[in-house]
């Protein structure tokens, strides 16, 4: 195979056309057109102008309140992929180890929410936490509170949206990289005598690390990109990326504007995808 | 004889010229979907192909006023649209990118009968419909029924209240009349407005309600939201008077669709007999006994049971409180920033 790829290299370019062009057509074209709108001059209704400006790009620096989008953004996306992976880890080490013919019944059981619409998901919470839903109703009915907490409507609601909404990508990503997890060093550990927790914290947990960077930054990028969950179980308190770009673009109807932070949040993602990779080489290695 | 056989020619000869200027084909009138769809074609465009049976007429959706302008956008070098019915601040907008042409007000003889209210300048699309802002509440648990904004300050609302901030032109017509509660004019400062809605901001259950603040009230989310009328209307009646609909005592603002004639329209001419039967009072008459939207034509006569659950009974026109959108425009981003900061965020 390498011998014939070497041979003749037209042919693997060749080859590698199609899927090119339709690339190009489906990705690349859009983002450069998005690219283009951000430098595009607009009036405050919100009527688009002709030629070139960088309006946009001053206003988001210098703008505090975009630097403070930027960082609630990350901070909401990091806290739900914290609580993703303390939730998941877990469950992806039992399938991981579990040899039973219902293997694959709960590895499926595990992934399932993905089959549901996450409209239909966040609507689910917003029952589950609202101050009539069951949780309030529990709290209240032990006698532990008078008056309802606020579970929805807010950052807390984001939250458990948000990690709930990650926890089949994070539990995926930590199997598939589970499986390169040798279970004959576990073994080796422990008949030299390391107990079980021992043997998890030098062994299996370092083994794992490559899967749980890779699980927390597919995670992290979904929570950044998320734009259901905040908007429906935000109760417009909770401000992010997403949520900005879509009120720029289809109610205040500021394309310009809404393209530039679209684009902004591509060069995040390009940013984080590299620390990304760097931190992935390193804990391999 | 010759004089009889002259006037039987000329007869002949109106009556062609007449048949030729009856419009034919086919049109596409893009509006709202859901129920405007189904209360507009039954009102508007069923008699209207019954009134002018070579017409045919299609209704495109294609989401919220921004995503319809949007589409617009898209399509400008050969458009798919002839008719758009949307919000008048994008309308505003498609006016001044070229999107929507003038309307030819020899064709649209209606325009002189309109509410000046309804008249956009320069001859663009008219108003439509008129809606206005209103307090929706559950008339079973919330008793006494709140009489306006100012109610909601009253602790028995707390956290129960669903208020859609800004930008949602909603939040635009909260701050105006939250403005009028503080005692000044909104034109100059909000400052008063703001300080009051931040005292109300912890009783507020949600800024944003999802779907919206009509079915979280019949859903037990809520007891009382802001909405807009003629929505509450067919809410109120489908809910059998559950949800109460109040005409806030401050007054209220107006939410205006206008209807648009698209530039390059390749029908026109009935894309326009279009506008002007809708615009028309029989048009208008039966839409506003439809849906509850108030008629923009000011001579359509509405049965009284419809006018008075409308803002065209004259008691509530004379307490709407005029928002020229075009100036609104102009001022929102402040706004909107003072609500995030100081409203939303509390600081």
């Amino acid at each position: 195979m390498a011998d014939d790829r070497q041979r003749r290299p037209g042919l693997a370019a060749s080859l590698s056309l199609p899927a090119v062009a339709a690339i190009s057509l489906g990705f690349l074209v859009p983002v450069l057109w998005l690219a283009r709108m951000s430098f595009n001059p607009v009036d405050p209704s919100g009527a688009l102008g002709e030629g070139w400006t960088a309006h946009q790009y001053v206003e988001l620096v210098t703008d505090s309140f975009y630097a403070e989008l930027t960082l609630a953004t990350f901070r909401m996306a990091a806290t739900s992929t914290f609580f993703a992976l303390l939730v998941g880890y877990p469950i992806a080490l039992f399938l991981y180890r579990l040899e039973s013919r219902w293997k694959t019944l709960l590895v499926l059981l595990a992934i399932c929410p993905l089959l549901v619409s996450g409209v239909v998901r966040a609507y689910g919470w917003i029952v589950i936490l609202g101050d009539a839903g069951w949780i309030n109703s529990i709290l209240r009915g032990a006698g532990l509170i008078d008056r309802p907490i606020r579970l929805v409507n807010n950052h807390v609601g984001v939250t458990i949206g948000l990690t709930e909404s990650l926890l089949p990508y994070m539990t995926l990503s930590l199997l598939a990289g589970l499986g390169r997890l040798d279970r004959g060093l576990e073994e080796a550990a422990r008949t030299l005598g390391a107990s079980p927790l021992r043997t998890f914290l030098r062994v299996t947990l370092p083994l794992s690390l490559p899967a749980v960077v890779l699980g927390s930054t597919i995670c992290l990028m979904l929570a950044v990109s998320a734009f259901i969950t905040p908007r429906l179980l935000g109760g417009g308190r909770v401000f992010l990326l997403a949520t900005e770009i879509y009120e720029q673009a289809l109610v205040t109807l500021n394309w310009p504007l809404a393209a530039a932070i679209a684009v902004c949040m591509l060069l995040l993602f390009s940013l984080v995808l590299f620390g990304s990779g760097r931190l992935q080489r390193r804990v391999a290695e | 004889m010759l004089a009889r056989a002259a006037l039987a020619f000329a007869a002949l000869a109106l009556s062609i010229s007449v048949a030729r200027a009856q419009p034919s084909g086919e049109i596409t009138v893009m509006a709202y979907a859901g129920i405007f769809q189904d209360k507009y074609t039954e009102a508007v465009i069923k008699p209207f192909m019954a009134k002018f049976p070579q017409v045919k007429v299609n209704y495109h959706t294609a989401g919220n006023s921004a995503q319809m302008l949007g589409t617009l956008r898209a399509q400008r070098s050969s458009p798919q649209i002839d008719v758009a019915i949307l919000d008048v601040s994008v309308s505003n907008v498609g006016n001044k990118e070229g999107v929507f042409a003038k309307l030819d007000a020899a064709k649209v003889p209606s325009l002189k009968e309109l509410h000046p209210m309804a008249i956009v300048p320069d001859g663009f699309g008219p108003a439509v419909t008129f809606d206005h802002w209103v307090l929706v509440y559950d008339a079973e648990k919330v008793k006494p029924a709140p009489t306006g904004l100012a109610d909601l300050w009253d602790p028995r609302f707390k956290g129960q209240i669903g208020l859609s901030a800004m930008p949602n032109i909603q939040g635009i017509a909260a701050t105006v009349l939250a403005s009028k509660i503080a005692g000044e004019d909104h034109k100059t400062t909000i400052d008063g407005a703001m300080k009051r809605l931040k005292d109300l901001a912890p009783s507020v259950q949600t800024f944003d309600p999802q779907p919206d603040g009509y079915t979280l009230i019949l859903g037990n989310t809520l007891t009382v939201a802001s909405g807009w009328n003629a929505r509450a209307q067919l809410y109120h009646d489908e809910s059998k008077q559950r949800l109460g609909v109040v005409f806030p005592k401050e007054g209220s603002v107006f939410q205006i669709n206008t209807i648009n004639l698209v530039a390059g329209s390749k029908n026109a001419e009935a894309a326009t007999a279009f506008i002007e039967y809708a615009l028309g009072r029989e048009a208008q008459k039966r839409f506003t006994e439809t849906m509850f939207y108030a008629p923009t034509n000011a001579k359509a006569e509405i049965a009284p049971a419809a006018a008075s659950r409308t803002a065209a009974a004259p008691a509530n026109m004379a307490r709407m409180i005029a928002l020229d959108w075009d100036w609104v425009t102009t001022i929102r981003d402040g706004w909107n920033n003072r609500w995030r900061r100081e409203v939303i965020a509390g600081r």
